[in-house]
């Protein structure tokens, strides 16, 4: 696990449409030390998407850098996973199969990779649909796929972009959960997108507010670990911080 | 269990033909019907068993079938790379989508006279009606399927590291299979079209010639067989290559199809 | 680089208001490009015309009245045809989709008789009835009921057993709920089952035209490549090309979106 570091990122592009020069991202700074979970929070177009393509590398950047374990970063690449709000699992391939492709892509022999996606399949709890095809599963059970998909990977930098976005409430709060006790034992560096303020609380260690563009400020979250929504559902602290977040996010 | 299964669901399949048969074999000869008009059951099974002795029949469904396989096979090497060139670029795809269109309506039998005035009459001629049946038709719809596949799969992929040539073997082309396989479906029914009408003017061997041929010396029996033939053939080849293929892609995969 | 974007926007943009300028735009291109290959000569112009020349040949067919004449006998083997397709074919699906006893007997004829396919029917059409409409809408009928008969058996087929129960509870006859709720509900299907029948049955016919015909055309095409004039072969197809885009595109397709996605019918 690496660090992550974004130094005046910034990101203008032609919109096709309106026919003008568009800044999306202005002059944002970000230091994420390895192994931190850190939440982006923002109101939709507040360019926490685009914040993250330009991390993953599927959108150039255009001001700025973006330096993984020191180093800037070009393109996409196995060293930043990412984890899909449509979850963007292979559907010609079995669940097995798409956790194995990473491991795939670095030339690892057959049986040593599926190895690998049957640890992480088991982690997620998920041994029992290893020789499934993603359309069999439900949206839970999608997303937990497309998560330690990512992890078998081991990449240096995990983003995930409103991964939860398209699942139903209860389920949303179980993979919160699961992602959480994941995260215990593996302390990926993670960069998690929502628009949901208690799920960025929830999660991350440190919350930084996103508005039109600019960081509005970062918040550090203090609470133990493991997090569980039976114990903070009525916490304090948990409230008081999610009141802050989103006093913040909606003055802007 | 399961074999019993499949046996009675065959005789079901087979038994309105039967009817059929018995059918024609009965009625045909009660109502004296002029065999210039239409053959005698038995006649058609004596002009088959014929040609296939003297070797006539084979004669002929081999050129038909190596017309198709050919022109089948050339079209897809050149279809399906190009597609999938094309389908990559939303901008190109967007743009080029048009023309595919219009040139897939055009697919096949529309060619026939231009092919008979380039290539001359025979082989090559009706070899390129085939051609074009495949190419246009599979070409469009690789086109769609590359252009349908949703960009955070292609974005997954790339973020587990796929090179250039993993993208095109692990994620383009099974993302597209599903629109490639109804494609060369469409293009081969078209084609075969193609292949029995072009046979009918441009050449002096194959099916539709066969066809053809008898006409002229109301030799009914032997058409009535070519047209049997034909339509074993196309049933062979529908149940036995493309459907399978179809089911193993597309149903399996769960792929919403587009197109 | 930005002025390209403006521009790429700017034909977005054009396009999302008039969405016909999408359909002729990139066709300008091959226009010219196919101008400038015959103009440099790089085949033989008996081989390959240019576009002028195919233009030119449009206006004097037309002028003389040839053009009109065999594009109206074109159109109406097509009509008639179709028509006798339909009208054809949307009962006997609705029969073999709604009756177990016809499904079995039916079904395996008409795939083997789809198989057969329409063409190979011509050298004993011809035998029968000649050279001539009957011979012609026979073929026609014949390509455009298979697409029809199993499109309308699809879409009578994933009519929800609900609708019927729904339309029996409020009163309805059987008769009724043929007409109430079978029939709407395969709509979508049957016209999609129409789509495809006629993208076939306009091939039959220029097949027909070509192999059997004394007009149309299909016949325009085969009797200028008899004479081994290119110029009318080229022009018979970009017409045949422009029709059935325009039909299929302008009639066809907003006819379907207008009942399948109006109706919030998922289709394929």
């Amino acid at each position: 696990m690496k660090s992550l570091t974004l130094r005046n990122l910034s990101k203008t592009y032609f919109d096709l449409y309106a026919g003008t020069q568009v800044t999306a991202v202005h002059d944002v700074s970000l230091d994420v030390p390895a192994g931190e979970f850190v939440s982006i929070v923002g109101p939709s177009g507040c360019g926490k998407s685009t914040i993250l393509n330009m991390i993953a590398g599927f959108i150039p950047i255009t001001g700025g850098e973006i330096l993984v374990g020191g180093a800037p970063v070009k393109g996409p690449g196995r060293d930043r996973g990412v984890v899909f709000q449509s979850f963007a699992l292979f559907p010609w391939r079995t669940v097995l199969d798409n956790v194995a492709f990473g491991p795939k892509m670095r030339g690892i022999a057959k049986a040593e990779r599926e190895q690998i996606a049957r640890e992480y399949l088991a982690l997620a709890k998920l041994s029992e649909a290893a020789d499934r095809y993603p359309n069999e599963l439900s949206g839970g059970m999608q997303q937990r796929v497309g998560v330690v998909r990512a992890l078998a990977n081991e990449p240096d930098v995990l983003l995930m972009d409103e991964p939860f976005a398209s699942v139903d409430a209860q389920t949303r709060m179980t993979l919160q959960e699961e992602l959480t006790r994941i995260w215990q034992e593996k302390k990926p560096t993670v960069v998690f997108i929502t628009h949901d303020v208690s799920e960025a609380v929830f999660l991350a260690n440190r919350v930084i507010a996103l508005s039109r563009g600019r960081v509005l400020d970062e918040i550090a979250v203090e609470l133990p670990r493991p997090r569980s929504w039976d114990a903070l559902h009525e916490d304090a602290a948990f409230k008081a911080l999610t009141g802050r977040v989103l006093q913040l996010v909606r003055s802007a | 269990m399961r074999l019993r299964h499949q046996l009675i669901a065959a005789l079901v399949f087979v038994a309105p033909f039967a009817v059929l048969l018995a059918l024609w074999a009965v009625l045909v000869p009660y109502f004296d019907v002029n065999p210039r008009l239409f053959p005698h059951l038995g006649a058609v099974v004596e002009a088959g068993s014929e040609m296939i002795q003297d070797g006539t029949l084979f004669a002929h469904i081999g050129a038909s079938l190596a017309r198709v396989i050919v022109g089948t096979v050339l079209a897809l090497i050149v279809a399906i790379p190009l597609g999938i060139a094309m389908g990559v670029s939303e901008a190109v795809s967007l743009f080029l989508t048009p023309l595919f269109r219009f040139f897939s309506v055009l697919a096949g039998i529309a060619w026939i006279p231009i092919a008979t005035l380039w290539f001359g009459y025979g082989f090559g001629a009706i070899t390129f009606v085939i051609f074009n049946a495949v190419f246009f038709i599979v070409a469009y719809n690789t086109l769609l399927g590359v252009a349908s596949i949703p960009m955070p799969v292609r974005h997954a992929a790339a973020s587990l590291g796929a090179g250039r040539a993993a993208m095109l073997t692990e994620v383009l082309l099974p993302g597209a299979l599903p629109n490639i396989v109804t494609g060369i479906r469409t293009g081969l029914g078209f084609a075969w079209r193609g292949l029995i009408a072009a046979e009918m003017i441009a050449t002096n061997v194959g099916l539709g010639y066969m066809l053809f041929v008898a006409r002229d010396f109301y030799r009914t029996e032997v058409i009535v067989l070519g047209m049997i033939v034909i339509g074993v053939l196309w049933l062979l080849l529908d149940r036995l290559v493309l459907a399978p293929l179809e089911r193993a892609t597309i149903e399996r995969w769960g792929m919403v199809q587009r197109a | 680089m930005t002025a390209l974007l403006k521009l790429w926007g700017g034909y977005l943009r054009l396009t999302a208001r008039w969405p016909s300028i999408g359909s002729i735009v990139p066709f300008l291109p091959v226009i010219a490009a196919w101008w400038l290959v015959t103009a440099l000569e790089l085949f033989p112009r008996v081989f390959l015309p240019g576009p002028v020349e195919v233009a030119q040949s449009f206006v004097t067919l037309t002028y003389k009245g040839i053009l009109p004449a065999y594009l109206q006998d074109s159109m109406v083997r097509l009509a008639v045809g179709a028509f006798w397709g339909i009208a054809l074919g949307i009962p006997l699906g609705l029969l073999i989709g709604l009756s177990r006893r016809a499904h079995a007997v039916l079904w395996p004829l008409l795939l083997f008789f789809q198989a057969i396919g329409d063409i190979a029917w011509l050298p004993i059409l011809v035998i029968w009835f000649g050279y001539g409409l009957v011979t012609m809408t026979f073929v026609i009928v014949y390509t455009v009921i298979f697409p029809v008969v199993l499109n309308t058996v699809l879409g009578v087929r994933t009519i929800h057993v609900n609708m019927y129960r729904a339309a029996l509870s409020l009163g309805a006859s059987r008769l009724r709920v043929l007409w109430e709720v079978v029939l709407p509900g395969a709509l979508p299907n049957i016209v999609t089952g129409l789509r495809n029948g006629l993208g076939y049955g306009w091939r039959a016919l220029i097949a027909a035209e070509i192999i059997v015909g004394t007009s149309g055309i299909g016949f325009l095409m085969f009797d200028a490549r008899r004479a081994g004039s290119v110029v009318e072969i080229i022009l018979g197809m970009i017409i045949l090309g422009i029709l059935w885009y325009i039909v299929d595109s302008w009639i066809l397709a907003p006819i379907e979106r207008a009942t399948g996605q109006r109706w919030g019918m998922v289709m394929r």
